[in-house]
């Protein structure tokens, strides 16, 4: 029993972060219909700035909020490029943006080197129903069930969130009650870095990550991000979660190995049997 | 009509004098080359990325995965030499067949996805191939494959690098061959269509789905064929010889070269090549960081796409072609006649 409640609470503490990687996706996607390659690029920016910040140059709490500021300010930049040219289709913004986040690896391995980095979290054990988890794992799943949680409050309640709604349902309307749509789109961007940012800075603590962890962190996201068929984040939440217990369960009953696969084929079977409901929205 | 024809007829095309001065400049370069390992790789990207750039160019679709089929050829000469003893050239027939193959049996599902779904699901794709190839011992499992014979008919074996890279240039020429003749074919036409519109091609006439699959089992036969040359090139096959970077970078050559022209691919092979050449060159120099060189490519590989896409989005033949169409516009109407 203690095994599985581990099990469970680790693959909870990693889907958190494919969720919060995934609604990333999703934010962007909504509104630009682009598909950020550059996602888990964040996250690991967010990881290796958190690290530098909080070696006895910031505190706690306030090094990991800068760092996830600057993680934002970052995805405008990326926004800037992939949609700042009129008239790029989206599945070359998605190439473009797999151009930029070469450059961000590019960056990450000048900066901070090529050895995975983890950053210090929240020391200690806690027990949950009879089984030790570490700390900073709970930790995870609280700060992403409140961002979740602001983040459909931004949505519904805000001036800005429902203006990125409205872009994201209907441009044409959008634009024509005054709504500045590609602007928008670099909000998205921005809202997206703050969220890529997010997961790495808290993810890291407990799985370390280096400049080649991008691809695992994008692949994970958009796996996640699918369950929500691209457009809504709470289904992502849910997709994120269960794809990262699925994961662990496998690698703790079956066998290690076999965890990527598991993560990537469910993520295939999802894509193709839903592949109709996708093709019709994209018709829309 | 005739007065077209005659106008072919007479003039000598710089086109056709373009290609044969190609063909001549790619059968000297190796004797006089000092690293034929460099002008091998080379040769073998461009099958792949002329593949691609097929696959990309006139059926609209992405794939980031085309390493999985490179694999799957390589996979098929070491597999087949090695453990059921195929005579090596049977092998190298079977790599682009089997790899083919492999992708019309993945790509009926697989290519339900478009767009976006379709990238990631390739790229999904390449890292199952990967995750088998380590886990399987029959694909080599964490050792990899090594003790694939030279290439030869019987008692005849090939010795040194140079054969290989005249096989290699001769499957390139049958592979562009190929492509030109597929593009100008009915079904080319019908894939082209697909591209455009999906629904307008359907109610053309067009089977969808068919010539999805068919034109993604072609990229992917090209990709296995440059797998198989590989695998007897380097003896050596594990998963880490496909790493997702080497998918990618097909993906660059491919868009730099210009999607959807059948010499795209070669022109982009040569350019990503020669730059990364010249920039390991450089960063290989006594007094820089060992970080020097992967911080060097990586940050090529993400100029080079970035500046392509956005400036160049039709890459560099097509773009180059308008130039020179637009000179000879300017030439005409500047002469009266």
């Amino acid at each position: 029993m203690s095994e599985f409640v581990t099990y469970l609470i680790t693959g909870i503490a990693l889907g958190s972060s494919f969720a919060l990687i995934g609604s990333g996706f999703v934010v962007v996607h909504r509104v630009t219909r682009v598909v950020n390659f550059a996602q888990g690029s964040l996250a690991v920016l967010g990881a290796m700035l958190s690290a530098s910040l909080l070696a006895g140059r910031l505190p706690h709490v306030v090094g990991e909020a800068v760092t996830v500021l600057v993680c934002g300010a970052v995805g405008v930049l990326v926004g800037l490029i992939a949609i700042g040219k009129r008239g790029t289709p989206p599945l070359i913004s998605l190439i473009v943006t797999l151009g930029i986040s070469m450059l961000f690896s590019a960056a990450i391995i000048w900066l901070w080197g090529q050895d995975p980095v983890s950053p210090p979290g929240l020391d200690g054990f806690a027990t949950v129903f009879g089984a030790e988890v570490e700390r900073q794992r709970l930790l995870v799943l609280v700060v992403t069930l409140v961002a979740f949680a602001a983040l459909s409050l931004f949505f519904s309640r805000s001036y800005v969130g429902k203006a990125l709604t409205a872009s994201a349902s209907n441009p044409y309307a959008a634009r024509l009650v005054g709504i500045d749509v590609r602007r928008m789109g670099l909000v998205a961007f921005g809202l997206s870095g703050i969220l890529g940012g997010l997961a790495g800075v808290l993810i890291a603590p407990s799985n370390a990550l280096s400049f080649y962890s991008d691809l695992p962190m994008a692949l994970g996201g958009f796996a996640a991000a699918v369950f929500g068929g691209l457009v809504s984040p709470l289904r992502t939440l849910v997709g994120g979660l269960g794809l990262g217990v699925a994961g662990q369960l496998t690698a703790g009953y079956l066998n290690g190995s076999y965890q990527t696969e598991v993560a990537l084929l469910l993520m295939m079977v999802i894509m193709i049997a839903r592949s109709r409901s996708f093709a019709h929205e994209e018709a829309k | 009509m005739s007065r077209l024809m005659s106008h072919v007829m007479s003039r000598p095309q710089p086109r056709t004098a373009l290609v044969v001065l190609v063909g001549v400049a790619a059968c000297v370069a190796p004797l006089v080359l000092p690293d034929l390992t460099f002008f091998m790789r080379m040769v073998m990207a461009a099958i792949v990325v002329t593949g691609l750039s097929m696959l990309m160019g006139y059926s609209g679709q992405a794939s980031l995965g085309q390493g999985a089929f490179v694999a799957a050829g390589a996979l098929t000469v070491a597999v087949g030499t090695t453990r059921f003893e195929l005579p090596p050239l049977v092998a190298l027939l079977a790599a682009p067949l089997v790899a083919a193959g492999f992708a019309a049996l993945v790509g009926v599902p697989l290519l339900r996805l478009h767009g976006h779904y379709l990238a990631f699901g390739t790229l999904a794709l390449l890292l199952m191939v990967q995750a088998a190839m380590s886990t399987f011992d029959v694909l080599g499992g964490a050792f990899g494959i090594s003790g694939i014979p030279p290439l030869g008919v019987g008692d005849r074996v090939v010795t040194g690098q140079l054969p290989y890279v005249y096989v290699a240039l001769g499957c390139l020429g049958l592979v562009l061959l190929l492509s030109h003749r597929t593009v100008h074919s009915r079904f080319g036409r019908g894939i082209q269509a697909l591209a455009g519109s999906q629904t307008a091609a359907e109610s053309a006439g067009v089977p969808v789905n068919r010539s999805k699959v068919t034109i993604f089992a072609l990229s992917a036969g090209y990709a296995g064929l440059a797998g198989g040359l590989s695998a007897f090139f380097t003896p050596y096959v594990s998963p880490d010889s496909f790493p997702a970077l080497e998918s990618f970078t097909y993906v660059i050559m491919a868009v730099v070269g210009g999607l959807g022209t059948i010499w795209g691919g070669v022109v982009g092979a040569v350019t990503v090549s020669v730059v990364l050449q010249v920039l390991n060159t450089v960063s290989s120099q006594p007094g820089l960081p060992p970080t020097a060189a992967p911080i060097m490519q990586y940050a090529t590989y993400g100029t080079l796409l970035v500046l392509a896409l956005l400036f160049m989005p039709r890459g560099v033949v097509p773009t180059v072609d308008a130039g020179v169409g637009r000179l000879r516009e300017r030439s005409r109407v500047g002469v009266p006649g």
